[in-house]
């Protein structure tokens, strides 16, 4: 017995349109400065019914903590909301799950958003997501990163009552993505796919949003880079790391995640790249373990990427976009790297994404991980 | 081969993740105590408790009871009846898909308990070892 999970999608061109027939009427938007600045806020906003009253709540920070989300609950609750909507990368749109919670259940300690927790969420309000990146996959997902307030963890907490009611995946909301955004988020969303079609939880459902996930993603990313204005290249990406975002979701992450959180904790890199850096050499540690499912995503490449190996094909495809490869790449120096090595090691064998990986990796292959990119 | 669950297979088990040293390496910093408890079902007559008290990597003692008066209070439980015990050990259920599709039920800190989870893999592959009749 297993279960597929996945929010009503909303996709393609035009789709923020949908909320001309909202039948909610009080919302609470969970955004940031960015996003405001950028005219995507404004966008939705043109789009809600004229009599809708709205209570915006725009400063979420790059890393939300525990006593950030706490501290907008008072406001929240005398808002008394019908629809909660998270717009923006990952961290609006977990903070926007995680309020949703907190609003509809202000009893609840954070850390009992576990799927063990029978939460009884949607007696006052819905949630709907709305990406502005293409790549965390958060909108389809049933996970909310929320970090300690010192930042020394961050919290994972899940449950399958916080998928959102709706994900909104409109390329109107990406058209004008930096390009470094772009990208490594991208970098992201293809270790989704591939994490996800590798993990010990696999199964027939992921494995399909996997496969087109890549296929949208790798066929699709370098003309949304070069052409930004090419909305069908732009939606095709931007629906891949949505395909991406329930392949995960349904399946999980492994290694390369692991260690990528735990690089850029200790050193403060974007999570695309440093998830990113370690994806080949964990398709290589992992090739005799998952062959069958490595070989079917490597068709999945357009064939001008295409390689013998997924591993030298997702090599190929970072190198053609310019990642960093080495840590020298991410200005760290060696000694602080060094410094810092149990650390990391212990970090990346505390994430789940280890334990789900195809083949058992220990302290040791955590730290040959981390020195193959020194 | 020994009977699960039984104070022989308790000891077995107990000595089996002692000298795991992978297990040893994954939880050398947790601290605590956990019940397993096997509910009674068509195969087993009565409750039966399995109460090990971790310590950085190692069990420093474990207590095999049917009588729920004999086990201290421990920090973790994880309960399921015997049939789903009979298949955890012999790897044909995932131990923490068994709690996510209610064939176990985990009491505890999830918090504390999901930063170990690679530990918590080890000690039910550790089960595996044991060459168990049912
Ligand atoms: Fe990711």
């Amino acid at each position: 017995m297993w279960f597929f999970r996945s929010p009503s999608i909303v996709y393609g061109e035009d789709s923020i349109s949908f909320f001309n027939e909202l039948p909610q009427r009080r919302l609470v938007i969970v955004t940031d400065g960015n996003i405001i600045r950028a005219g995507l806020l404004q966008k939705i906003k043109n789009e809600l019914p004229s009599d809708s009253e709205i209570l915006i709540i725009d400063d979420v920070p790059i890393e939300p903590t525990i006593s950030y989300v706490l501290s907008l609950k008072g406001r929240i609750i005398d808002f008394n909301p019908d629809l909660i909507i998270g717009l923006g990368g990952g961290s609006c749109m977990d903070c926007a799950k995680v309020v949703f919670v907190t609003y509809e259940r202000p009893d609840i300690d954070l850390h009992d958003i576990t799927p063990l927790v029978n939460l009884d969420l949607r007696k006052k309000a819905r949630l709907i997501l709305i990406p502005t990146t293409s790549g965390t996959g958060s909108e389809c997902s049933w996970a909310a990163v929320i970090s300690d307030d010192d930042h020394g963890r961050k919290n994972e907490f899940a449950s399958p009552e916080i998928i959102a009611d709706f994900a909104i995946i409109d390329p109107a909301m990406v058209s004008s993505l930096p390009e470094p955004v772009r990208k490594s988020t991208a970098v992201d969303a293809l270790a989704h796919a591939i994490e996800a079609r590798s993990s010990t939880w696999k199964n027939s459902y992921s494995d399909i949003f996997s496969d087109k996930a890549v296929e949208l993603i790798s066929g699709n990313l370098f003309d949304a880079i070069s052409h930004p204005e090419n909305m069908e290249a732009v939606s095709n990406v931007h629906m891949g790391a949505s395909m991406a975002g329930l392949a995960f979701s349904n399946s999980q992450i492994t290694l390369a995640h692991s260690l990528g959180h735990s690089l850029g904790a200790h050193f403060k890199i974007p999570h695309g790249i440093s998830v990113g850096i370690f994806l080949p050499h964990v398709i290589r540690f992992n090739y005799a373990e998952s062959k069958g499912e490595y070989v079917a995503l490597n068709k999945k490449f357009p064939p001008n990427l295409r390689k013998r190996y997924l591993y030298l094909t997702v090599e190929n495809f970072l190198k053609v976009l310019s990642m960093p490869v080495k840590i020298s790449d991410l200005n760290i120096k060696k000694d602080e790297y060094e410094k810092k090595m149990d650390s990391m090691v212990s970090v990346a064998l505390e994430s789940t994404g280890t334990v789900l990986n195809p083949r058992d990796a220990g302290r040791a292959e955590l730290e040959m991980f981390l020195r193959e990119i020194e | 081969m020994y009977k699960f669950p039984s104070e022989e297979w308790a000891k077995a088990y107990y000595e089996k993740l002692n000298a795991n040293s992978d297990y040893r390496d994954s939880a050398r910093d947790w601290e605590g105590d956990i019940t397993l408890v096997i509910n009674a079902d068509q195969g087993l007559e009565r409750d039966a408790y399995l109460y090990l008290d971790l310590y950085h990597g190692t069990c420093r003692r474990y207590i095999f009871t049917t009588d729920p008066e004999h086990i201290p209070k421990s920090e973790f439980t994880y309960s399921g009846k015997f049939g789903n015990w009979k298949k955890l050990i012999n790897s044909e259920v995932d131990p923490i898909k068994g709690i996510l599709t209610g064939k176990f039920k985990m009491k505890g800190s999830m918090s504390k308990i999901m930063r170990y989870t690679k530990a918590a893999k080890l000690m039910v592959n550790t089960a595996s070892l044991v060459p168990s009749v049912f």
